[in-house]
């Protein structure tokens, strides 16, 4: 049975760059942050057996399926999640993460409730996206990686908009 | 000339600004609008009309009628009466040739009546047929009213959500949001002039001005605040849209000095001019007729008034002189007059109650339409209830005391009352079908000051009453609204492999398919072919689809869902699988391999990866079995090695024997390539030697350049086709369609018509007597390319078409697939080719061109 490591870029060797969907788009600490590289499992199964982590989060997007944030190793969480009856994957290079400050910022992305993070709906026109409040007036979105260049793009110039 | 100061007005004499019209500089206070400015000035004209470019005035000062469209900074159509006046702004008159005083297109008025009636474009420009173009140029550069250009300016959209939004900024609008205000927060009201103050309305968010456009499912209503779409979703919509004073129909009624109330009230009040010296006015209802002392306060003197009330009207028409109005003549009284003060009467401005789902009918006590049955969520407030008071109705249409004069039933569209008595004779007898014919209600007023009155006119002309003619669909938008608006920026979705930039570094021509953008070829694609048959290249993959199947019933799902088998797979082997719908169409094909006991790995088309997911999920909905379907299809990247030398470099950057030993054909592996973790395929993708390489996104620049660097050409889409259709593999969507069936397509050795059962099976059964057409491989003399969708001829007639078609080097030839009648599908079979006027000897090949017996794949 395979164990999926091909899933993981964190089972890659020492000497290998990996690269950010983001990275040539998103650069310094504008109000739209590259937030990428934090560990992202699917998980499927009775959510309700599985108890995150202190540095874990889980975004209950089903009963049965959820997705788990981590700051710690992916390949970990997914094995703990293994053994608690749920079948877990490695997303983490799934889903590009963009962190953007401001809830008209937000408000020019996507039509979601503010009030009512987190949840899953469509960002920049269409795109498939999973939101969360942070802290405050930060939020996380959670997009398709290969539409990530797209979506912060389109965040970079929203932003630019709200300083005209 | 500005009369005295007077309480109220809205202009701040102390403060003065310029702006430019033409080539005058005009002045203006604080407060005033461009269009009152420009009254100021002594202008009088303020267009030119749509079709006949009959001179106009201010009409409305409201905003609702076309009479004061400009063109301002380079914008067209902008309603100068509530264009408040700024500094340094260029204004210009538009739809004219010449100037509004003197248009050269006011011919049309005088002598164009034969060539422009009512659909005249069906009518009087059809002969000879010939001259059409030269007809079409000028209809088009004649039509239409402002000219796009200018500078380009952004427009953004941005999402609301409001508790309450309230409507119309009105007595009853404030009074709303001030109630709505005092339940709790999340109270928005939305006014299109600017007199609203937030002092006035705590707890209320005011945008003003700005304009509700329409009201769409789920309560959204989409509001322009100058140059950004606010988006609102709201729990609650009041509507106090009030209503809006109507014209009156009669000869001479679009003259320069005919005004509606609220235009004369306005510019007493709020701009202090006087709007004219000498007045006529004629009313329905109280506050039609209230305007005579505000005009005798202002200095107008006000020769009669007529009641309608009191007395109707017999006869109305009005003369005029270089298109301003001179004497109005009443039931038979000339009355010599610069200023004529109509009103028949105020209509509910019922649109967005309706577009929001509300009934419409008639009030026949009132004589005018109004909303009935409001749906949940939508409120109405004020005057659009219907609460406009007791009028008279007026004739829907006057005539004067001798015949002729246009009678304008539509001022946006120029349509007068014989263009729709012209209508309803020719049959257009439903209000509907005419408003399609005449266009009337489809100007920039969208049917503001012409529904009512169109109406009426169409009940008379047809012989029944207002309530059954009805009112026409009120669509969105209700007010005017740029187009850049409604587009916004401009930004589409683009896919983006975790290769791409380096497909971009590299120089590659790159091209749409779907939503991703992939390399067409970098620079030569000849050579990219000869690398992958002599040497190496490599090709990005990323966008194939990839989905993960995993569970104790995985097999027996697959073993339903394909065709052929898979429950037999092997561990560590991999299948070709086509998926066919229950009606046995081909739907997607791809590789399945099986990678553990109760795990699977599928890859599909790279346009198929969310449909072929959904359609797996959609039937597992049905059967219920234990696995996960799970689309890995961005997580992954992926490249395919292909070319002689492909083994010896995957042996040397995975450490590792691949020797065909290790690893066989369709067989999968494991392995870690230059530090990366892969599920290495060996598939015959491109017909050569090869590997497809499945590893995380992130490392796709490392793996890339890890490969190029041990001298992997790499090749795009274009030396792709060439070399998969030399070994006749087909491309799903491109060489079939909605209707080719395994059979057809040439495959049925692979479904396995002895399982029990999978999708589609009964349809492969019955379609096996019913062959009506055969994908076959083609080969023709190199010379001139058949196009795709090419037509196949045999004796001289249609027998097929062309799906696919490429020069191959390797073959000295033209190959290709091509769907042709079954009997044609034989070996050397011969067919011609029509392709843009060429006809192309051709014949069929049942075996593939390259490499047929798989002695270099498999080596």
């Amino acid at each position: 049975m395979s164990a999926l490591d091909f899933l993981s870029a964190e089972r890659c060797s020492s000497g290998v760059r990996l690269v950010s969907p983001l990275a040539r788009v998103l650069k310094g600490d504008g109000a739209v942050r590259d937030n990428s590289n934090i560990g992202k499992v699917e998980l499927r199964g009775e959510l309700a057996v599985f108890e995150p982590g202190p540095d874990e989060e889980l975004a209950r997007i089903t009963p049965r399926r959820g997705l788990l944030l981590t700051r710690g190793s992916p390949a970990l969480a997914c094995t703990r999640a293994r053994a608690a009856g749920l079948r877990a994957y490695d997303v983490t290079g799934a889903l590009a993460a963009l962190e953007l400050d401001g809830e008209q910022l937000l408000a020019r992305l996507t039509d979601l409730d503010p009030t009512s993070l987190p949840a899953a709906g469509a960002v920049a026109r269409g795109v498939p996206a999973v939101v969360q409040r942070l802290a405050g007036e930060k939020f996380r979105l959670l997009v398709p990686q290969e539409l990530g260049h797209y979506v912060a793009g389109v965040a970079l110039d929203a932003a630019e908009g709200l300083r005209e | 000339m500005r009369l005295p100061p007077r309480d109220g007005e809205r202009i701040d004499r102390s403060r003065t600004l310029t702006f430019r019209y033409g080539a005058q500089e005009i002045d203006a206070f604080a407060g005033d609008t461009l269009g009152s400015a420009l009254f100021a000035s002594g202008r009088r004209v303020f267009s030119r009309s749509f079709k006949y470019h009959r001179p106009r005035g201010l009409l409305c000062c409201t905003g609702h009628c076309p009479n004061c469209l400009m063109t301002v900074d380079g914008v067209p159509n902008v309603r100068v009466c509530v264009e408040p006046a700024r500094a340094g702004a260029v204004v210009r008159a538009q739809n004219v040739v010449g100037s509004l005083e003197r248009d050269l297109m006011a011919v049309t008025d005088k002598i164009g009546g034969p060539f422009t009636p009512v659909g005249f474009y069906y009518r009087t420009m059809i002969r000879p047929r010939r001259a059409w173009p030269l007809y079409e140029r000028l209809l088009r550069h004649a039509a239409g009213l402002g000219r796009v250009g200018g500078r380009p300016r952004r427009f953004d959209t941005e999402h609301r959500r409001a508790r309450v939004l309230v409507v119309g900024g009105g007595r009853a609008g404030r009074a709303a949001a001030l109630a709505a205000a005092a339940e709790g927060p999340g109270v928005v009201i939305v006014d299109e002039g600017d007199r609203l103050s937030a002092a006035d309305l705590p707890g209320v968010e005011v945008l003003a001005p700005a304009r509700a456009i329409g009201v769409y499912e789920g309560g959204l209503v989409p509001v322009d605040a100058d140059r950004l779409l606010l988006r609102f979703r709201a729990e609650r919509i009041v509507v106090a849209t009030g209503a809006l004073e109507q014209p009156l129909v009669f000869p001479g009624n679009d003259l320069v000095g005919v005004m509606l109330p609220s235009a004369a009230r306005r510019l007493v009040e709020d701009w202090a001019l006087a709007p004219g010296r000498r007045a006529v006015v004629i009313g329905c209802d109280g506050p039609g007729l209230d305007i005579a002392p505000i005009l005798e306060d202002a200095g107008v003197e006000v020769a009669r008034r007529f009641d309608l009330r009191e007395r109707p009207v017999r006869a109305l028409a009005a003369e005029g002189r270089k298109g301003r109005l001179v004497r109005l003549t009443v039931d038979g009284e000339a009355i010599d007059a610069d200023l004529a003060i109509v009103s028949g009467g105020r209509q509910p401005a019922y649109s967005l109650l309706a577009q929001a789902g509300a009934r419409v009918e008639l009030d026949p006590s009132l004589g005018i339409f109004v909303p009935r049955e409001l749906p949940p969520g939508i409120e109405a407030v004020g005057a659009v209830t219907g609460e406009v008071g007791a009028g008279a109705t007026p004739a829907p249409a006057y005539a004067g005391p001798k015949p002729g004069g246009k009678r304008f039933v539509c001022l946006c569209e120029d349509a007068t009352v014989k263009d729709l008595s012209r209508a309803v004779r020719e049959g257009f007898d439903s209000l509907e079908l005419a408003k399609r014919y005449t266009t009337v209600t489809m100007g920039p007023c969208q049917g503001k000051l012409c529904q009512l009155a169109s109406n009426r006119l169409y009940a008379q002309l047809t012989g029944t009453d207002s309530a059954a003619i009805g009112s026409t669909t009120a669509r969105p938008p209700w007010t005017p609204v740029e187009l850049g608006l409604l587009a916004g920026r401009h930004h589409e979705p683009t896919k983006r492999t975790s290769i791409h930039f380096r497909h971009e570094e590299a120089g590659a021509e790159l091209l749409w398919a779907g939503q991703w953008k992939r390399p067409h070829s970098y620079g030569d694609a000849a050579a990219e072919v000869r690398a992958v048959h002599d040497d190496l290249g490599v090709i990005d993959v990323s966008t194939l689809g990839k989905i993960l199947i995993e569970g104790p019933d995985a097999a027996t799902f697959l073993e339903r869902l394909y065709p052929n088998r898979f429950a037999d797979l092997k561990v560590g082997r991999i299948r070709y699988g086509v998926l066919t719908s229950d009606g046995g169409r081909i739907l997607d094909d791809g590789t399945v391999a099986r990678i553990g006991e109760s795990l699977f790995y599928v890859t599909t088309t790279s346009t198929g990866s969310e449909s072929v997911c959904e359609w797996f999920e959609w039937w597992n909905a049905i059967w219920v079995y234990d696995v996960e379907i799970v689309n890995v299809t961005g997580g992954l990247a992926a490249v395919n090695l292909a070319g002689p030398r492909s083994r010896e470099v995957l042996g040397r950057l995975a450490g590792t024997d691949v020797s065909n030993e290790a690893i066989s054909y369709l067989d999968a592996r494991e392995l870690t390539v230059a530090g990366v973790p892969c599920l290495v395929l060996r598939i015959g993708f491109v017909g050569e030697l090869g590997y497809e390489l499945h590893f995380a996104s992130p490392a796709g620049e490392h793996v890339w350049d890890s490969l190029v660097g041990e001298g992997a050409r790499p090749f795009g889409l274009e030396p792709q086709r060439v070399l998969r259709l030399e070994k006749q593999h087909i491309i799903v969507g491109q060489d079939t369609d909605s209707e080719s069936t395994l059979l057809s397509a040439g495959m049925g050795w692979l479904p396995k018509l002895d399982k029990e059962e999978f999708v589609g099976k009964w349809a492969i059964e019955l379609g096996r007597e019913r062959l009506r057409e055969r994908l076959v491989g083609f080969t023709a003399s190199v010379g001139e390319l058949p196009k795709e969708g090419a037509q196949v001829v045999v004796d001289g007639r249609p027998a097929g078409r062309v799906t696919s078609a490429r020069r191959s080097e390797r073959a000295g030839l033209i190959v290709g697939l091509a769907w042709v009648e079954p009997d044609r599908a034989q070996e050397g079979a011969p067919f011609a080719i029509r392709s843009d006027g060429a006809t192309i000897a051709a014949q069929v090949a049942l075996a593939p061109f390259y490499d047929p017996q798989g002695e270099r794949l498999r080596s």
